[in-house]
């Protein structure tokens, strides 16, 4: 959603520039666009307004049928289950934002300020990407035998005598679910991040410095803000997996962490698609109010 | 005041800053002339901090600034890509040292606003303080940035080629307004410039910075009058330079006889102003004691007030006559088209093998 917001403005643009170059004449540019609305009317716009509709459907055992109730949303307003995963949801989502900032931010500070070699910067932040050569299934099993009773983890802190018993709530909880998460996620906080810290100029941190300021003030009032569409990308990169996870949660939680996602899976794995429908909703509606909040926080169109 | 005591600075093991002292007084606007690559950039940067030299330090009033940070200097440093906040709006850039320096920052927003808004008006650009930096024109730019340094009140301002990325009109209206600015604040500039034109209209004194070494200091006309060396000479873009040898007080230009003024008897560099040589009528001879050479036209450039045209002689080298249109109209040449240039033998000036100036040299007496 905050894609097409920020992608509109290029075919605006290139229409105008076109219109001068008079490679289409008219209004005939507009025709650049039909592919792409026809594209997203069918196969976005319709299930989105179909999903809508199906959400006030009466759902029986086994089958729906299109007679209008407000049934579904409020078997899942008033049911602990299914509101609490929608809180637990937002929670997971806020610790995992959170988490993946304070490790990311830190550490694209270095590639994107410290490292002054191009080359170098590049080779760190592939570096980044090196877990994602392996399937997203393997990478995500693989905490298991480290976060597990007799993990990896595990037998480390016993053998040191740090502990002298396993710890059990590393695996199959809400932590476990977390770090599975952060280490996924976090480098698509480090990239738009670094790319930007990249962007600012030598000179103006010289600058600051030699008005007076000291690094603390420089990073507070310049690197900071000047960072910030950085953050506001990450972040909705982030928020956006993560709001719509449930394979991490349910490879990892033992099923005992069950998010929107693993619900809505169950739902129609059940044939319960008003149900379904309804979730797919409030995730929806959820995922908008977060990325236009996030949006809020800097305006993109006048920093990138 | 401030002193710079045997200052160096090396890159990689190349020397960029050669043991450079200088003293630079209060109140005064003083001018670093360098080719790019001569290391006055990297003479600032000392200066301001930002770099460190490996021997020499800094005397700022009589106290040793050289191992303090450059934020608590005291000294401004306007950079030459102006370095504006871009997040920022003109105000809230001149305004950012004062609230946000580490040593006695401005608590009271009043006092920050009254004097940002007359450092503002001082530069010149009262209605620009919401605008963001996207928003304003180069010279604009440069403008800011030089309130946002001046608004602190530094001893000295240090200024980095600031109107190397002007253009022509804009930059001759800058001359104008750096030196009102400087003149209004009473603070001392120190301005590197490759320009040697702009470096001695708007000097007190200049210092010529080559292959970083400080070649000569004095004020502007002492130089282009006596360029102490000819490497001053060359880079003042001011004299025809031609090399050779002297034998029995005559200058050989590669076997084409020079007279030199009497008494100079190892002349290797022979040098008169643009200014001195005069084009001699097509077949003219030129007077016996003068010194003269032909060349042949290549191209003229109109200068406003003035004419400069291009010759070469028969060795290759250009000779570059001025000629001030107050005295005469100008001359029109055909492309090779060859004559005799001719200039009085009191306007030479010649420099020994080691490139200094013999002190013989006539004009020099006279001045």
């Amino acid at each position: 959603m905050s894609n097409t917001a920020i992608t509109e403005q290029a075919p605006i643009n290139s229409a105008t520039r076109g219109n001068q170059h008079g490679l289409l004449r008219g209004k005939r540019h507009y025709l650049l666009l039909a592919p792409g609305v026809f594209w997203m009317l069918v196969f976005l716009v319709l299930p989105l307004l179909m999903m809508v509709y199906v959400s006030f459907w009466t759902q029986s055992t086994f089958a729906v049928s299109p007679d209008l109730t407000i049934k579904s949303w409020v078997a899942f307003f008033s049911s602990d289950t299914y509101f609490g995963a929608l809180i637990r949801t937002l929670r997971i989502w806020l610790t995992v934002l959170a988490l993946t900032l304070v490790i990311g931010y830190p550490t694209a500070l270095f590639i994107g300020q410290f490292v002054r070699n191009k080359n170098t910067q590049t080779v760190l932040l592939v570096t980044c990407v090196v877990p994602f050569w392996t399937s997203f299934l393997i990478r995500v099993l693989a905490w298991r035998p480290m976060l597990g009773k007799e993990g990896a983890i595990n037998i480390l802190l016993q053998k040191f005598g740090i502990t002298s018993q396993p710890i059990e709530v590393l695996l199959f909880t809400e932590l476990s679910v977390v770090i599975g998460m952060v280490q996924i996620y976090v480098v698509f906080m480090v990239g738009p991040i670094a790319f930007m810290l990249a962007r600012i100029d030598e000179s103006l941190i010289e600058a600051a410095r030699d008005l007076g300021a000291s690094a603390w003030t420089i990073f507070r009032k310049i690197i900071l803000p000047l960072s910030m569409p950085g953050v506001v990308v990450g972040a909705i990169f982030v928020s956006v997996m993560v709001l719509g996870e449930f394979a991490t949660a349910s490879a990892l939680s033992g099923r005992k962490v069950n998010l929107l996602g693993n619900i809505i899976l169950t739902q129609v794995g059940s044939l319960k698609w008003a149900f379904a429908a309804v979730i797919g909703v409030v995730l929806t509606v959820v995922m908008a109010i977060v990325i236009t909040g996030l949006l809020r926080v800097v305006n993109l169109r006048r920093e990138l | 005041m401030m002193e710079l005591v045997s200052l160096t600075k090396s890159y990689d093991g190349v020397s960029v800053v050669k043991d450079v002292s200088l003293t630079v007084e209060n109140d005064e606007y003083l001018t670093i002339l360098g080719p790019s690559g001569s290391g006055k950039s990297t003479l600032l940067r000392v200066i301001a901090g930002l770099e460190w030299p490996e021997s020499g330090t800094v005397f700022l009033d009589g106290l040793d600034i050289g191992d303090q940070l450059p934020h608590v200097r005291g000294l401004g440093f306007v950079q030459q890509k102006y370095a504006l906040f871009p997040h920022l709006t003109i105000f809230e850039n001149v305004a950012f040292g004062l609230r946000n320096r580490q040593t006695d920052p401005l608590r009271d927003e009043n006092e920050v606003r009254r004097r940002t808004l007359d450092m503002l008006h001082l530069v010149g650009l009262d209605d620009l303080g919401g605008r963001m930096v996207g928003q304003i024109s180069g010279g604009q730019k440069q403008r800011v940035s030089l309130a946002r340094t001046l608004v602190a009140e530094p001893k000295i301002c240090l200024l980095d080629e600031p109107l190397g990325a002007l253009d022509a009109n804009l930059r001759e209206r800058m001359t104008v307004e750096l030196r009102r600015i400087r003149e209004a604040l009473g603070v001392t500039f120190v301005h590197a410039t490759g320009n040697e034109a702009e470096a001695m209209a708007m000097g007190d004194r200049m210092v010529v910075l080559d292959n970083g070494r400080s070649l000569q200091i004095g004020s502007p006309d002492q130089i282009y009058d006596l360029p102490a060396s000819v490497q001053v000479a060359r880079s003042l873009n001011a004299y025809n330079v031609m090399a050779g040898d002297t034998r029995e007080g005559v200058f050989y230009h590669i076997g084409h006889p020079l007279p030199l003024p009497p008494g100079i008897l190892d002349a290797r560099y022979y040098a008169v102003r643009f200014g001195s040589l005069s084009i001699l009528e097509a077949g003219g001879k030129a007077d016996a004691s003068d010194g003269s050479i032909e060349a042949a036209f290549i191209a003229s450039e109109f200068v406003g007030s003035r004419m400069v045209y291009f010759f070469r002689d028969d060795h290759g080298d250009i000779l570059e006559v001025e000629q001030h249109l107050s005295r005469s109209d100008p001359l029109d040449f055909s492309l090779g088209e060859r004559r005799m240039l001719a200039w009085p033998v009191a306007e030479v000036l010649a420099f020994d093998a080691a490139g200094d100036l013999i002190a013989g040299t006539s004009r020099g007496i006279a001045a």
